[in-house]
């Protein structure tokens, strides 16, 4: 029994801070969107709305921001090492993934006895965290297609030709938060079933004592619970 | 100015007691409906009246698979009014439901136009073409046969209302008579006379009558981009915004007031009637702007929720507005999957309470594994390093 | 033997072709053709009851209303909801528009042009056309601006609408007056805008007309409010001001010139009335225009729609079709051919059964005059006061059975227009009444629940039924039983004419090519 250290090097200030941004704006989004969709007490659309514009685009440049910082920013190559280099190498598949995706299959459905090894994400994990980037642009665009100042753009109104009218472009807007509820609930409870160390880290900033893994061979090599 | 000079409009306007003031008014009123500035007023006036010394235009008002709607709801135009349109504005040689002649001969004066050509042909109603056409027998044949000869020699076409548009409930599923809309079949057909598309159900008489500005003295035919129409061959000055844009109740909406049932304290007060299921914010025509029926109102000031009439999608099956848009009452509509029909709510909260359980059970596994507290040993090795034998 | 077919029969609401067999100048037999399906029931399937007064109102575009609260009706009385008192009077208010809304345009701008010729307007002389006016206590209108638009009109040489219009027929009256054609022509153009307020007032209370909007499952969505009434008062009372001026009398002035129209269009003489416009009871039978049914004499029973049969012999239809009553009714379209001996309409074979499930079932007709004669006949006071008075100025006193006529079915129409146009104002003045006493209630809040339910209401044309089963929350199952399906129905399973059919039997035709009588006596149905 024994899960990985977390080290502060595995999530830099930056991303902490753009973590908490993109959980509260997704939040907003979420209450505000249902309340949009049906405004199940009185007094609030105005306010919902702007919410709505407001955190769609904190949340849209905290994206765009995140993924510019992926080239400049370090993060650990492995969970359980303080070992960095560019974060977007650790956030695409690297060399230590190849392979693992069946095993971490096999794990999910305790088909598997042991954890598999990883770089700092595992497969799925990773195949999840890029999905988000595609998703909240799509999002962002289908919301857009149904705001009024904007559905006119010859842009928003092709795409709105495309998928057969706005009644069609709304119940995708839908069903794609539904999509980010999903992934949130996967996403909080993979996080944390095994223990909330890594919640501290990408919360609080704080460091847990844990395995140490090689940065090389992603194989364990001590630490506590070794 | 040379406008004032034209005596014979004085004179015939003077004979219906339409003062200079009125007409000019129109002018204005037009313009504003062209989605024009009001100072295009006097060259409309200008246009208006060079034209109104011309012969009348010919037209064609053919009834398709129609209930006669459009028809109704044109005679309730007073800018101007329909026999003014049809007795001085257009000639108008064949109108099933309001010309003179019948049977035969009311088919030799449509046959007469079709042959010399360069009409306007206004259809009303959906193109039927279910039972190899049969689904509408005009003069002893299915009406299909001789819509390709008609739709070919005008030089334009007005589809008026949501079933000339895309089929309109006609073609909403199950579309038992194979209701197509004007342009599929004209593009079935290859045939290239533009049209213009006019939905909601019935269509508005004051659209109707800015196409005939349009067509026939802003010099429509000559240059199609006085219509400026949108990829959906709709003029975008009516059905460019939505009529959540322009809603007298959008103020309502802004503050959160709500009618959430009908004949209630909210309803008294005239509250925003979103959530008993307005489709205003996805419907796109200038309903609230022009209204209806000699501007006396319009269906959400009388209290109803719009059911979206106006939408329309000419260039897809299923885009009509009662597939869109039905249920009426809801917030969204009814997705069908094969026989299944159901609403986007109940399948969104279907599928995220069912993960919430899968992660729930999927937890009690954890625990039972005993990962809960820090997973499980990592493995020494990859599963296929392992089995490539590579130990080292 | 000679057959003449009229196809389209124009000025009517959707398609219709006429077929008749002409003998020594009178029509021998006859087969009318509804020649448009499109399939309404199969469309509501599934669907959810509040959406059928939407989707099934467009069935027509002349009659929305009456369709509309029919399947509001059916709806209602599936799941068991009553409607609030409010609800009754704006739904009764909005029926009476639209009722004179249509026989207004029915007489003016679809019928007239049968009994009237613009061309002769031509040859009035101004002065006497005043003169005229005010002895047959008819409408004055600016008569001179008229001709000269008329006579500018036909210079033009662009005939529009009157294009190959049977100007100068023989079957049109000859001694009548050119000045009362004048006076028509002038009556014709006003009618236009005076439908038009009838047409508004529908679109204050209803949102728009056609199509309205507010009458849904459980009452009415529009709260009427004092500034909203007057502006409906005031076009009522622009609109029955121009029933009593100038439909009436021009309806007195114009018929003793058609007199001979007593004599032929008549048909089978079996009257139906679902029955329109409610009391406060909600009882068919007590309707101001009461339920009923004739079919046979003048002895008038209650009306049920279980007693409606349905044949499809001569229909484009699955034989499985026929024989139904619309509670259990299948709509599955099968185009074979157009032959008078076999199949020939898209409109089924609608018929009343004596005694439920058992017959073939009566031809009935319906319309203004089937609910004329039933309102008649149950004794409906100002109903009876109309008619006598009517008789007697026709030279007639007396004898309600030449009603059963081309004549009696134009004046019924009429009569009703201004027996409803007097309601209307009524009406309106008791809503009014409500709003200052306050609380009234239009609407009742209701859970969807399955059942069955008919609603059984008239349009301004005639008897509209829509039947209705809810099962889990959806319409499984949809009929409508709309006003022509029973006039223009084919025959039946024995091979009877249909009222129309039947009407067309002993039309005088002077010329085979142009049979005027005939599109007369088709069209005096308002089909």
């Amino acid at each position: 029994m024994a899960h990985p250290a977390h080290y502060r090097e595995a999530h830099p200030m930056v991303f902490v801070l753009t973590h908490w941004i993109n959980l509260i704006s997704m939040v907003s989004l979420a209450f505000s969107g249902f309340y949009i969709h049906y405004p199940f007490f009185s007094g609030f659309m105005g306010v919902a709305r702007g919410m709505h514009f407001f955190f769609m685009y904190v949340l849209v440049v905290n994206l765009t921001f995140r993924i510019i910082a992926a080239f400049f920013v370090k993060s650990a190559v492995v969970n359980g090492s303080r070992q960095q280099d560019t974060d977007i190498k650790n956030w695409l598949p690297q060399e230590a993934n190849r392979g693992q995706m069946i095993p971490w299959l096999k794990y999910y459905l305790f088909l598997k006895k042991d954890h598999p090894l990883g770089a700092k994400y595992g497969v799925l994990q990773k195949i999840a965290y890029i999905a988000t980037v595609p998703l909240t642009y799509v999002m962002m665009w289908t919301g857009f297609s149904l705001y009024g100042p904007y559905m006119n753009h010859p842009w928003f109104e092709s795409s709105l030709a495309l998928v057969g009218g706005p009644m069609n472009m709304r119940i995708i807007h839908y069903f794609m938060m539904w999509v980010f509820i999903i992934f949130t609930a996967i996403h909080a409870y993979l996080a944390n079933v095994e223990g909330f160390a890594p919640s501290r880290l990408i919360f609080a900033w704080k460091e847990s004592e844990g395995l140490e893994f090689d940065p090389k061979t992603g194989k364990v090599v001590g630490g506590k619970g070794h | 100015m040379a406008y004032e000079e034209n005596g014979a409009l004085q004179s015939l306007l003077a004979a219906r007691g339409v003062t200079r003031r009125d007409f000019l008014k129109w002018c204005g009123s037009t313009a504003a409906l062209l989605g024009m500035a009001e100072s295009f007023a006097p060259q409309i006036a200008a246009a208006v009246e060079g034209a109104v010394l011309q012969p009348q235009a010919p037209a064609l008002w053919i009834n398709g698979g129609a209930c006669t709607g459009c028809t109704e709801s044109m005679a309730q135009v007073d800018t101007p009014d329909v026999a003014t349109i049809v007795l001085d504005l257009l000639s108008v040689n064949y109108f099933e439901t309001i010309m003179m002649a019948q049977g035969e001969d009311a088919e030799a004066a449509k046959a007469d136009l079709v042959a010399k050509g360069g009409y306007v042909c206004i259809y009303e109603g959906t193109v039927m073409t279910g039972f190899e056409g049969n689904a509408l027998r005009v003069a002893g044949k299915p009406q299909v046969e001789e819509l390709p000869e008609v739709f070919e020699n005008a030089a334009a076409i007005v589809a008026v209302g949501s079933c000339a548009v895309d089929g309109g409930w006609v073609a909403a599923n199950p579309n038992p008579a194979g209701g197509i809309g004007v342009l599929e079949f004209c593009k079935e057909h290859n045939i290239e006379t533009p049209v213009v598309n006019l939905p909601t159900c019935p269509v508005n008489p004051e659209w109707v009558v800015a196409m005939v500005i349009d067509v026939l003295y802003l010099g429509a035919l000559e240059d199609l981009s006085v219509l400026d129409l949108d990829e959906f061959n709709r003029p975008k000055g009516i059905f460019g915004q939505t009529i959540h844009d322009n809603c007298s109740r959008r103020g309502h909406f802004e503050n959160g007031e709500f009618v959430t049932e009908f004949g209630s304290v909210e309803e008294a007060k005239g509250y925003c009637l979103y959530a008993v299921g307005c489709k205003g914010p996805q419907t796109f025509t200038n309903c609230p702007i022009v209204r209806w029926n000699g501007r006396a109102s319009w269906c959400v000031e009388s209290g109803a929720p719009c059911i979206g009439c106006g939408s329309a999608n000419p260039l897809e099956a299923g885009g009509n507005w009662v597939d869109v848009n039905a249920p009426f009452l809801n917030r969204h509509r009814d997705i069908h999957v094969g026989d299944w029909v159901t609403q986007p709510t109940v399948v969104g909260a279907a599928v995220g309470a069912a993960a919430v359980a899968a992660l729930a059970v999927h937890g009690v596994g954890m625990k039972a594994a005993g990962r809960m507290d820090g997973g499980a040993p990592y493995e020494e090795m990859k599963e296929r390093d392992a089995k490539k034998g590579g130990g080292k | 033997m000679a057959r003449t077919i009229v196809d389209p029969l124009t000025r009517i609401e959707g398609h219709m072709r006429v077929e008749v067999e002409v003998e020594d100048g009178i029509v021998s037999d006859a087969w009318v053709s509804g020649t448009l399906y499109r399939g309404m029931e199969s469309v509501l399937k599934d669907r959810r009851p509040q959406d059928a007064f939407y989707v099934s109102q467009r069935i027509c575009g002349v009659c929305p209303i009456s369709h509309g609260h029919a399947s509001t009706m059916a709806a209602e009385a599936a799941m068991g909801v009553q409607i609030p008192e409010g609800a009754r009077l704006v739904r009764n208010i909005i029926e009476a528009a639209q009722f004179l809304h249509s026989h207004i345009l029915w007489f003016y701008t679809l019928g007239a042009l049968d009994y009237v010729d613009p061309v002769k307007a031509l040859s009035a002389n101004i002065a006497d056309t005043y003169a005229l006016a005010e002895a047959a206590g008819t409408r004055v209108a600016d008569f001179g601006a008229v001709a000269k638009r008329l006579t500018a009109f036909v210079e033009s040489g662009n005939l529009s609408i009157f294009t190959n219009g049977w100007f100068g027929h023989p079957e049109y009256a000859q001694d009548m007056p050119a000045e009362l054609h004048l006076i028509a022509v002038a009556h014709y153009l006003e009618a236009l805008e005076v439908q038009g307020d009838a047409a508004a007032i529908i679109g204050i209370m209803g949102g728009k007309f056609p199509h309205f909007m507010t009458s849904v499952n459980g009452g009415t969505t529009f709260v009427p409010t004092e500034q909203k009434l007057d502006d409906v008062l005031y076009r009522f009372t622009k609109v029955v001001d121009f029933v009593n001026t100038a439909l009436i009398p021009d309806t007195l002035a114009i018929a003793p010139y058609y007199l001979p129209a007593l004599g032929f269009g008549g048909g089978t003489g079996k009257f139906l009335s679902w029955g329109v416009f409610d009391k406060p009871s909600f009882k068919a039978d007590e309707r101001y225009l009461p339920n009923g049914v004739i079919t046979s004499g003048l002895a008038v029973d209650n009306a049920s729609t279980d007693n409606v049969v349905e044949w499809v012999d001569h229909s484009w239809y699955e034989d499985d079709n026929g024989g139904l009553n619309p509670a259990e009714g299948r709509t599955k379209a099968l185009w074979t051919d157009y032959s008078t001996d076999d199949k020939y309409s898209w409109g089924k074979s609608v018929r009343y059964q004596t005694t439920a499930g058992s017959g073939t079932g009566e031809a009935t007709e319906v319309g203004p005059l089937a609910r004329m004669v039933v309102a008649y006949v149950k004794g409906v006071e100002p109903v009876v006061d109309l008619i006598d008075s009517t008789l007697a100025a026709l030279g007639a006193p007396g004898q309600p059975e030449v009603l059963v006529s081309l004549l009696g079915r134009v004046a019924a129409r009429n009569l009703e227009a201004a027996y409803i146009g007097g309601l209307s104002i009524d009406w309106l003045v008791e809503l009014i009444g409500y709003i200052k006493g306050g609380d009234v209630e239009y609407f009742k809040a209701h859970d969807v629940v399955d059942g069955k339910g008919v609603g059984a209401w008239e349009a301004p044309r005639g008897s509209v039924a829509h039947f209705m089963d809810i099962q889990g929350g959806r319409i499984a199952g949809y009929q409508v039983v709309a006003p022509t399906t029973w006039d223009i129905a084919p025959r039946d399973a024995d091979g009877v004419r249909g009222p129309m059919e039947e009407a067309l039997i002993g039309t005088p035709v002077m010329d085979a090519e142009k049979p005027l009588n005939v599109v007369r006596v088709a069209r005096s149905f308002d089909p």
